[in-house]
This record gives C-alpha cells, sequence and structure tokens, in this order.
C-alpha cells in the first residue's frame, strides 16, 4: 500500500518553477531517499507532503489523505524533521519533549529514553537558545522520534551531528523501518543515502530524474556517487 | 567600495521589507506620505489658526525628531527581533565576521544608508505632496522647501541620536542610559530660550548660525557614535544553566483554557515570556509613548488658550490601543517555525498568544493606568477607565490578531493593512477621546456614550475573534 503518493505536481514561486510534475510512489515499510544538489526543489516537495506549503497544480496523498484537505489529520500520523534546526529557543530540551508528547497525546511518553539517547542529561537546566547547532539538531530528532509515528519525513537529519550520534540515529531508522515505519529522507549526502535507503530518486531543476533500486545499483556494478554525477551534470 | 557597499544595503532594505510586506504595499507607503504631505499642507491654515503659527511649526519638529528616533531605534536594535521572528538573517551589518572590513565602518555605512533610504522613502514623498499642497494653497515654494529641509535635518539628529544611544549600548545598557540623559541635558541646556531645534530657530530667525549648530549635531552625534564601535563585541552574557523545567506545571494551570487553545502551546508561550524577559522590555516601551503622551499633554496647555485635561478615561482609550503593542511583542519572543513539525495550526498558536495577552501581561496597562489616575488625583473615574481600557484592549488586540496573526510588526509595514488598522482604530478612538474629554460637562451622557460605544466594540472584539480560525487555519509557519 502507498503511503506517499504524488500526481502530476508542481509548484511554482512567482516565476520560478520549483517543482515540474512530480509522480511518486512510495510504499509502507519503505526507506525512501529523495536526492538532488542544492536548490533542486527537495524542501519544497517535503513541505507540500507535511502540508507545510501548497501546491500550485496536482496533488499528494499521505497515508491515503489528500494532504491539502487534511493537514490536520496526516500531521497528526507523522513526524517533521526540518532542514534547519529550530527547536523552542526558551525551552529546555525535556520541556520541548514534554510540549510534543502533551500536543500528540502520547499516553507514555519515552522521555527518559530520548533524553538517554541523544546524551541529553547535560543539556538539563539549560534552554534551547543556548546549545550548540549539533545538540539543537538531537533535540529536533528526540522530538520527531518520541512521536512514534509511522511515517516520518526528515530533511537533512545528519547535518551537525558528530559521527556517532550519526551512526546510533541510522541504526535507529533502520530498525524502526524494519519495524513496518516508513522513511522519506531528503539528502545530498549521497553516502547516508547509500547505506539506507531501499529506492532513492534523484531531483534536479524540480523534475524527478530517475527513480532507483538501490540493489540494483550492486548488480550494475554502479554507485550512487557515479549515478548521480552523470545524471546532474 | 563603500558605494557598492551603501548600494548593496538600500538594496537588502527594500528587498527585506518587500519580502515581509507585500510589493505593492511596501511602493504604495510613499504615496499614503505624500497624501500626507498634501493634506499637511492643505490644512496649514486651519491649523495655525488653531494652534498658532510657532506651535504648528514646534510640533512638526517634534513629530520629525521622534519619527528619527523610531527609525534609529528600528534600525539599530530591530536586527535582535527579525532573527527571532524568522530565524538566521545574514544581513551585510555582519560582514565584519568573515570579511575585513571594520565594524566601525560598515556601521557607518548603515547609519548613512538609513538616512537614505527614509528620506527617499518618506521625506521627498512628503515634500512632493507639500509642494502639491502649496499648489492649491498659495504656499510659497522657497519656504516650503526651506522648512521641509529644516524637518530634514530634525529627523537627522534624530536619526543620530538613536545612533548614538545604540553605540553605546554595546558598551553596556547603564551607559546608553547615562548617555541618553547627558545627551538630552546638555540639549534643554543649549536649547533653553530657543527653539526646540536649531534648524527651526534658522528657518524662524534666518540666521545663519543656527543651521550651522542645527548641522553640526547629527554630525558630532554620529562621530562620536562611530567612534564608539569596537571590533571586539561580546553580547552580554545571558543565564547558561540553572532553568527548571516547568511545562508540566503550566500545562496544569492552562488547563481551564483547553477549548481556546491547547494548554501546551500556551505553557511555551508563557515560559517564552518569562525566560526572554520580554515582560520588562514590554513595560519599557509602554513608558515611552505614554510619556510622549503626557508631555503632549503639557505641550497642549502650554500652547493653547484653551485648557485641555487629558484625564483617567482618556488614558484607558490610549493605554487600550496601546495592547496592539504588546500582542507584537508577543510575536516577536521565539522563531515559530518548530510549530510547524507539531499537528496544530497557526491560529492555535494566534489563540494561545491571545490567552496569554487577556491574562499575564495586564498588569502592565493597569498599572500605567491606575498610577495615572492617582497621580491625577482621579481614583473616582479610574474604575470607567479601566473597563474602557479592558474594552478597548481587548478590541484592538482581537482586531491586530485576526488581521496580522504571528506577524504583527511586519504585517503593519504593509501600507494596506496599515491602512485597514488605521480606519479601524482611529473612529473609535477619536469618538472615545471627545467623550472623555466632555466628561465634566454632562456625566450621564458620556457615560451613557461611552457603554455604548463599548458595547459595540466588545461585540466587534467577538466578531474578530471568532474568524481568527478560519483566516488562519491553513496558513504555513513559514
Amino acid at each position: 500500500m502507498s503511503v506517499i503518493k504524488c500526481k502530476k505536481l508542481s509548484k511554482k514561486y512567482d516565476e520560478i518553477l520549483a517543482l515540474n510534475d512530480v509522480n511518486l510512489s512510495i510504499e509502507r515499510g519503505e526507506f525512501f531517499g529523495l536526492l538532488g544538489p542544492n536548490g533542486a526543489g527537495k524542501t519544497t516537495l517535503l513541505k507540500i507532503l507535511t502540508g507545510q506549503i501548497r501546491t500550485t497544480k496536482g496533488e499528494a496523498e499521505i497515508l491515503g489523505m489528500n494532504i491539502e484537505n487534511n493537514t490536520m489529520e496526516v500531521k497528526k500520523k507523522i513526524a517533521i524533521i526540518p532542514e534547519q534546526e529550530s527547536p523552542p529557543s526558551f525551552l529546555t530540551p525535556r520541556e520541548v519533549l514534554e510540549m510534543v508528547a502533551s500536543i500528540r497525546k502520547i499516553d507514555e511518553p519515552k522521555i527518559e529514553f530520548w533524553i538517554d539517547f541523544f546524551d541529553l542529561q547535560p543539556m538539563e537546566g539549560r534552554v534551547c537558545r543556548n546549545l550548540s547547532r549539533g545538540q539543537k539538531q538531537k533535540v529536533m530528532l528526540a522530538a520527531a522520534f518520541i512521536s512514534e509515528t509511522e511515517l516520518m519525513f526528515l530533511d537533512e537529519p545528519f547535518i551537525n551531528l558528530d559521527p556517532i550520534v550519526q551512526t546510533k540515529v541510522r541504526d535507529w531508522l533502520v530498525e524502526y523501518v524494519k519495524e513496518g515505519g516508513t522513511v522519506f529522507l531528503n539528502t545530498h549526502l549521497l553516502e547516508n543515502a547509500q547505506r539506507l535507503c531501499d529506492r532513492a530518486a534523484i531531483i534536479h531543476e524540480g523534475k524527478i530524474q530517475s527513480v532507483i533500486k538501490l540493489k540494483d545499483l550492486d548488480k550494475q556494478n554502479i554507485n550512487l556517487e557515479q549515478l548521480f554525477h552523470e545524471i546532474i551534470l | 567600495m563603500n558605494k557598492i557597499i551603501l548600494w548593496r544595503m538600500l538594496q537588502e532594505e527594500i528587498r527585506l521589507n518587500t519580502s515581509f510586506a507585500s510589493g505593492k504595499g511596501f511602493y504604495s507607503f510613499p504615496i499614503l506620505v505624500a497624501i500626507s504631505g498634501f493634506l499637511a499642507v492643505m490644512f496649514t491654515e486651519t491649523m495655525i489658526a488653531d494652534m498658532g503659527y510657532y506651535q504648528y511649526l514646534e510640533i512638526l519638529h517634534i513629530g520629525l525628531m521622534f519619527y528619527g528616533i523610531f527609525a534609529g531605534s528600528l534600525a539599530f536594535f530591530g536586527n535582535d527581533f527579525l532573527e527571532r521572528i524568522f530565524g538566521y538573517l545574514g544581513l551585510i551589518i555582519g560582514l565584519p565576521n568573515t570579511q575585513p572590513i571594520t565594524q566601525r565602518k560598515i556601521t557607518l555605512l548603515y547609519f548613512i544608508k538609513e538616512f537614505v533610504f527614509y528620506s527617499f522613502f518618506t521625506l521627498v514623498p512628503a515634500f512632493i505632496g507639500g509642494i502639491i499642497g502649496a499648489y492649491y494653497n498659495d504656499i510659497n515654494l522657497i519656504n516650503l522647501t526651506k522648512f521641509s529641509f529644516s524637518l530634514s535635518i530634525t529627523f537627522l539628529s534624530g536619526l543620530s541620536f538613536a545612533y548614538l544611544i545604540s553605540s553605546l549600548y554595546r558598551i553596556s545598557w547603564k551607559t546608553s542610559i547615562l548617555g541618553a540623559g547627558t545627551t538630552i541635558i546638555v540639549y534643554i541646556a543649549l536649547f533653553n530660550d530657543l527653539s526646540v531645534t536649531a534648524s527651526l530657530e534658522w528657518y524662524l530667525s534666518n540666521n545663519f548660525n543656527f543651521i550651522i549648530i542645527a548641522i553640526l549635531i547629527p554630525l558630532i552625534l554620529s562621530i562620536v557614535a562611530t567612534l564608539l564601535i569596537t571590533d571586539y563585541h561580546e553580547q552580554a552574557p545571558v543565564q547558561m544553566i540553572g532553568y527548571q523545567n516547568r511545562l508540566q506545571e503550566y500545562i496544569q494551570k492552562f488547563h481551564w483554557a483547553r477549548n481556546i487553545s491547547d494548554p501546551a502551546i500556551i505553557s511555551k508561550e508563557r515560559i517564552d515570556l518569562q525566560r526572554s524577559r520580554t515582560g520588562i522590555k514590554m513595560f519599557f516601551s509602554f513608558a515611552f509613548p505614554l510619556g510622549i503622551l503626557t508631555f503632549m499633554n503639557w505641550f497642549i496647555d502650554k500652547g493653547l488658550p484653551v485648557q485641555i485635561d487629558f484625564n483617567t478615561i482618556f488614558y484607558g482609550v490610549m493605554v487600550g490601543f496601546f495592547g496592539t503593542m504588546i500582542y507584537s511583542w508577543l510575536n516577536t519572543i521565539d522563531n515559530p517555525h518548530f510549530y510547524s513539525t507539531l499537528p496544530i495550526s497557526v491560529s492555535d498558536v494566534v489563540r494561545a498568544r491571545l490567552v496569554l495577552f487577556f491574562t499575564i501581561t495586564w498588569w502592565i496597562p493597569l498599572l500605567f493606568l491606575t498610577l495615572i489616575s492617582y497621580m491625577s488625583s482621579e481614583i473616582n473615574l479610574l474604575p470607567i477607565g479601566i473597563i474602557v481600557m479592558i474594552t478597548v484592549g481587548m478590541y484592538i488586540v482581537n482586531y491586530t490578531a485576526w488581521s496580522t496573526g504571528l506577524r504583527t510588526n511586519s504585517a503593519l509595514f504593509d501600507s494596506i493593512v496599515f491602512l485597514k488598522f488605521f480606519v479601524v482604530s482611529v473612529p473609535p478612538m477619536i469618538a472615545m477621546t471627545i467623550l472623555s474629554l466632555a466628561i465634566k460637562y454632562s456625566l450621564s451622557i458620556v457615560l451613557i456614550s461611552l457603554s455604548s460605544i463599548c458595547a459595540i466594540l466588545a461585540l466587534l472584539s467577538i466578531f474578530f475573534y471568532n474568524r481568527i480560525e478560519a483566516k488562519w487555519l491553513n496558513e504555513s509557519f513559514d
């Protein structure tokens, strides 16, 4: 069953065509990567799929619901990590997780687990405004992971994270997908995509150029980076 | 190089403004200013007949002086708020962080940019409007040009004063208060027996020395301000540790408001208000316009043959209208982008901020009103003043929330939004002001009229509140 479906989706900002007739279908339990150079339209597509902005043409369905007509219903069932880390400036990491749990009405939120997982104990008593970029990104990830949703949209989630945390997050995401979760990952870090994704789409100048199964690449003895260069350059 | 930077700064300013107001709204602002200039000249004779020639010119100069201070404050202290609203904002003034240019030089260029920008954006259009007015009003064009020039110098003095205060503020807030106090005292001592500004004195007396002094004042202020800027500036330390986790406690406290907005959102906003210390800033930003109001009261009493006593009810109206400012402050505390990751809408956050406004921030206007009524020995009028203040506050804040959402400051830069705000706010304000002044002539009629207006405003408040959901439900947090 498709959890994400886009039909002829386009987005214009004034005269700039940021997305051009995008068609995509992503199945439940898939780890899907959207790859592309800077300004290719990755974040625009993610924002449309998560109900943050509206399409100019075409439609998108998330978990069987039209996103523009059911934004709140969809948002309850998805977790989002935006491109730039921006946890609430004046809350402590624990308060951020408590707020998310309260708004999402999670009965028994695993606050202690995520604080431990991201090593946020030393940040107790500090507000997010005073944290480093990497620490803020950890809070953003914890706020998304605590939501326990069936579908996650991650926009460059590994930016600013140290290699140890990157590995932990990668492992957790693999486990999450094994247990039935679906991940939509926006990235231009091809190494992470190669390691994690089942399928990936390469987007350039707002248009999907190619959708590939990562396993097939191995069979053809070509790696993602070579393919990426071939398509983009 | 300086010319290029200055030109780019001007482009940046225009792009910044058009990014948070619509391009149409931004570019039509000079037209509004030109109309104001036209009307000011058209009604010159009436105003002079009412107020007196000298008082009219003086009030225009005071207005321009405060406009300069306001524009300068917005320029030199506003970037902090912009960053809070929009997240990271890279401006050319931050260039010394990465490029071999001194902070002193870039800040001076920034100051010049401000003057050029406001000159072309407001002063020149006002002058053009004035010229058109002069055509119909037979006012001497040379006199008009000379007076407009004197006003520009006054505006520049206000702008330079704000520049100096911002430079002193980089050293410490105590230095800035001391510097501001000293500058004001020296200024008053120098101009005690003269007109309110040197440029006005030049216009009135034709004494060439005064135009030299008028030009020297902003020049000296800006030179001192520039010299005070150093390249190694560290922000005052903020509290790093020791914050208690209080969200759950506030969620319990705001449980009663669950039908208005999510208690977790209200609690987050409540904590923001407390930890950002915005309450203190709100208090001082209240003191400034009220200070001007009191000054105007004194000035009108001094200048007009008819005695006008602004009473507690009048201040209730004014303080109620300043509610817009408090609501606007609530929108500058933190960047709302995080909310876009959660199943909540912009309207939920708008309503949460309204809950805060109506429950937490009332102490500021209440304190001011009580103080004013006590100082004017009008405690008997305080209950009516409070009712008026609350009704007007509810009306204006609900309208502001409905019309501007989470972007009050930037939305009001849009001349179309501003014009609507003007139309909605000014007529009831004028009606209530007139009624408050007439209270000693016919108490019962005034009270009945005031009650009727309050009832209408209360109904309109409910109307605006009910429309918030529809207007902001599908809006993005970006």
